[in-house]
């Protein structure tokens, strides 16, 4: 037994040197600066009844600036087409030549129909992958009436985005924000890119802090619209009763964050001189006390799996980020550096938390993984940066800026690249939180 | 006892006798492949191989994703965070701009800008190694490489990483030149950009450079999106510059310059 292992050992050292002989020394790759795919968007065949030339047009370019906004394309200009401007038919048409679109340097290609009729509107599409020259996806989206057909548009080019970078594109949800543009506080929605927008309250007193429920069909804001108290009321679109949370607590109410399942909040309310965070069920029962400290508690954020909360307090003498589990328990501090850390946002991935951190008279945005090891400035300006909060996809990353003066709504990458300004020149816009996929 | 030790001493003896015994064997079996053994290269001149040592740095802690290496302004390091306020006894601070009564107007303590603003999108860097490797490609010189001739980096995990691999300098030159072509083609999103991911393909050439069937991914980065852009970065590469040989040869992607 002993001499046959011996021999197998043997045998085992001998191959595994002769398979190292074999190994060869590879070419390695960094990349280069090229960061984005050359996308052929054609104009979708027209199949509504009558047809609709200005229809067609639009959906094409809501498509192309979704595709763009993404960061992971750039469309390639109708002047450079070799192959066909538009769609003949998706299916039934003639093949497409892959080289005719690899020669104009097209990286990939979108086909497709768009028809509006009695049953509403009807969108199906294909992407090809034309260097490799196969179909990466095709899909078919069936709306209603009542259904813009920009929304379809985006919810297209997140698709695609997803088929080439294996992560949805965010171009479909939305941001719900503070503004003042009317005179008032009042909490506005837009689309990601910063159109489409409309105003969610119009109550004409103070409103703050608003945050989206999972499954987007409901806004949970605090406003001062029932007298100089601020409460927690839900703006709701769907099943959700409108109106005041916590109709049987007449404390003061300063935030509430829906937790993953969205049928609990953690709500920030007013204890004696302090604050404390409670949960309670988004019908406003069964209210529960986290926090047990003479320290201010605030700023909470569910983790995703809705078993931790971030949180800011006060305890040591200023204020950092600290985690404790959901019932309250488990309290830990995160944060040790710098000497005002707030308003802790964690993403959807579970990866990270984005804090506000104060340097000098300023507040910079800054990064800290959940177990405190890795903490890194995402956003640094000489005016301040704050209220970050996460897209649904964990890569990008809304914040509100007075580095124009006024305060501006901006996004950013995750990795701290492609800035851009969400919000024009109407008032000050704070306080944003990124909504769901839509489904 | 003593008819017991002599035992262990003669089963002692036979293993010892068994034990170089196959020694024996096996380092005849080492002589014999050493022999019969191909060269590494049919062209090989010892005359023009240079010894090159891959010398494989430490891997950074794998993680689902790295934190973000772009600031909009350089990091700050913690330690140099400005110093505490200094404490208020008995004054208790409220977060900044949450939960604080809104009720009460907010002065504004932000002076009013003195300057412009700065650009808001940040200035898309050119990659300058390319351009000037372009340039001297197109001025018929050879691109210098990232590390000294006699040495090549190698990815983690690369067999032979440090044992003295011999590469001709007419395969180096070829696999400098394949990089910078490569990368050119390769488009890297920035999401993946801070990722810590690495695919290692086999990817079969023509004499003329042409990629000839399927790249193969070996081993996989384990994101299939990041393995297809590679594949397709890879594909629209062909053809490659002629390599010094046609064949089978390894390539390894990673998304950021980490080694």
């Amino acid at each position: 037994m002993l001499l046959r292992s011996a021999f197998l050992l043997t045998l085992a050292i001998l191959g595994a040197g002769a398979a190292r002989a074999q190994d060869r020394v590879p070419v390695v790759i960094t990349p280069g600066s090229e960061q984005s795919y050359r996308i052929a968007v054609q104009r979708f065949a027209d199949g509504s009844t009558p047809p609709s030339s200005e229809r067609v047009s639009r959906f094409r370019e809501t498509l192309q600036e979704a595709l763009e906004y993404s960061g992971v394309f750039q469309r390639v200009p109708d002047g450079a087409f070799l192959g066909p401007l538009s769609t003949e038919a998706l299916e039934g048409g003639p093949p497409i030549v892959c080289s005719d679109w690899t020669q104009v340097g097209a990286d990939a290609l979108l086909e497709g129909e768009i028809a509006r009729d009695a049953q509403g509107l009807r969108v199906a599409f294909r992407v090809w992958d034309t260097v490799r020259c196969r179909d990466l996806l095709r899909r078919r989206y069936t709306q209603t009436s009542t259904t813009s057909p920009d929304d379809v548009a985006r919810r297209v080019a997140d698709d695609v985005v997803e088929a080439f970078l294996g992560v949805r594109g965010v171009s479909s949800t939305e941001i719900a924000f503070v503004s003042d543009r009317s005179g008032n506080k009042e909490i506005y929605v837009m689309k990601a890119d910063g159109g489409a927008v409309r105003r969610a309250t119009a109550n004409r007193s103070i409103n703050n802090f608003p945050n989206w429920a999972p499954d987007g069909e409901a806004i949970a804001y605090t406003s001062y619209r029932q007298g100089n108290r601020p409460l927690i009321f839900l703006s709701s679109r769907g099943t959700r009763r409108p109106g005041r949370v916590l109709t049987s607590d007449g404390r003061s109410q300063y935030r509430a964050v829906f937790d993953p399942t969205g049928k609990r909040l953690a709500v920030v309310i007013s204890n004696g001189g302090a604050s404390e965070i409670y949960s309670v069920g988004d019908d406003g029962r069964g209210l529960r006390r986290l926090t047990e400290s003479r320290a201010i508690e605030v700023s909470p954020s569910w983790s995703p799996d809705g078993k931790r909360l971030a949180f800011v307090s006060d305890r040591t003498g200023s204020p950092h980020v600290y985690i404790m589990n959901a019932d309250g328990s488990g309290v830990r501090r995160l944060t040790y550096d710098g000497s005002y850390n707030t308003n802790p946002t964690w993403s959807p991935d579970g990866l990270w938390i984005a804090y506000e951190t104060r340097v000098g008279g300023q507040f910079d945005i800054w990064l800290i993984d959940p177990e405190g090891k890795v903490n890194v400035p995402l956003v640094s300006h000489a005016r301040s940066d704050e209220a970050p909060t996460w897209a649904p996809n964990s890569r990008h990353i809304a914040f509100s800026s007075t580095r124009r003066g006024r305060a501006d709504l901006y996004v950013i990458d995750r990795d701290g690249s492609n800035l851009r300004r969400l919000t024009g020149d109407a008032g000050n816009n704070t306080a944003p939180n990124w909504g769901p996929f839509p489904r | 006892m003593t008819s017991v030790h002599g035992g262990e001493r003669d089963e002692r003896r036979r293993e010892f006798r068994r034990m170089v015994g196959w020694s024996a064997v096996a380092h005849l079996c080492v002589l014999g492949l050493a022999v019969v053994s191909p060269r590494s290269s049919s062209n090989f001149d010892a005359n023009q191989v240079i010894a090159v040592d891959l010398v494989a740095l430490p891997a950074p802690a794998r993680s689902a994703s790295r934190p973000p290496p772009k600031a909009t302004k350089a990091p700050t390091p913690p330690a140099e965070k400005p110093p505490p306020a200094p404490p208020k006894p008995k004054q208790v601070v409220l977060p900044k701009n949450a939960e604080k009564d809104p009720s009460k107007k907010k002065v504004e303590p932000k002076p009013a800008p003195k300057e412009a603003a700065p650009a808001e999108e940040p200035a898309q860097e050119k990659d300058l190694e390319d351009l000037l490797a372009e340039m001297r490609e197109d001025a018929g010189e050879e691109t210098p490489s990232e590390v000294p001739p006699t040495t090549a980096a190698a990815p983690t995990g690369v067999p032979n990483a440090g044992m003295g691999v011999q590469v001709s300098p007419e395969t180096l030159a070829w696999m400098r030149k394949a990089k910078i072509h490569v990368r050119r083609a390769w488009i890297v999103p920035p999401g993946f950009r801070t990722e810590s991911l690495e695919t290692r393909v086999v990817v079969e050439l023509a004499a003329s450079g042409a990629v000839v069937g399927k790249p193969r991914i070996v081993r996989p980065s384990g994101n299939p999106w990041f393995d297809e852009g590679v594949v397709r970065g890879i594909e629209k590469s062909s053809p490659l510059p002629p390599p010094p040989r046609a064949g089978e040869w390894d390539f390894v992607f990673l998304p950021e310059d980490a080694y």
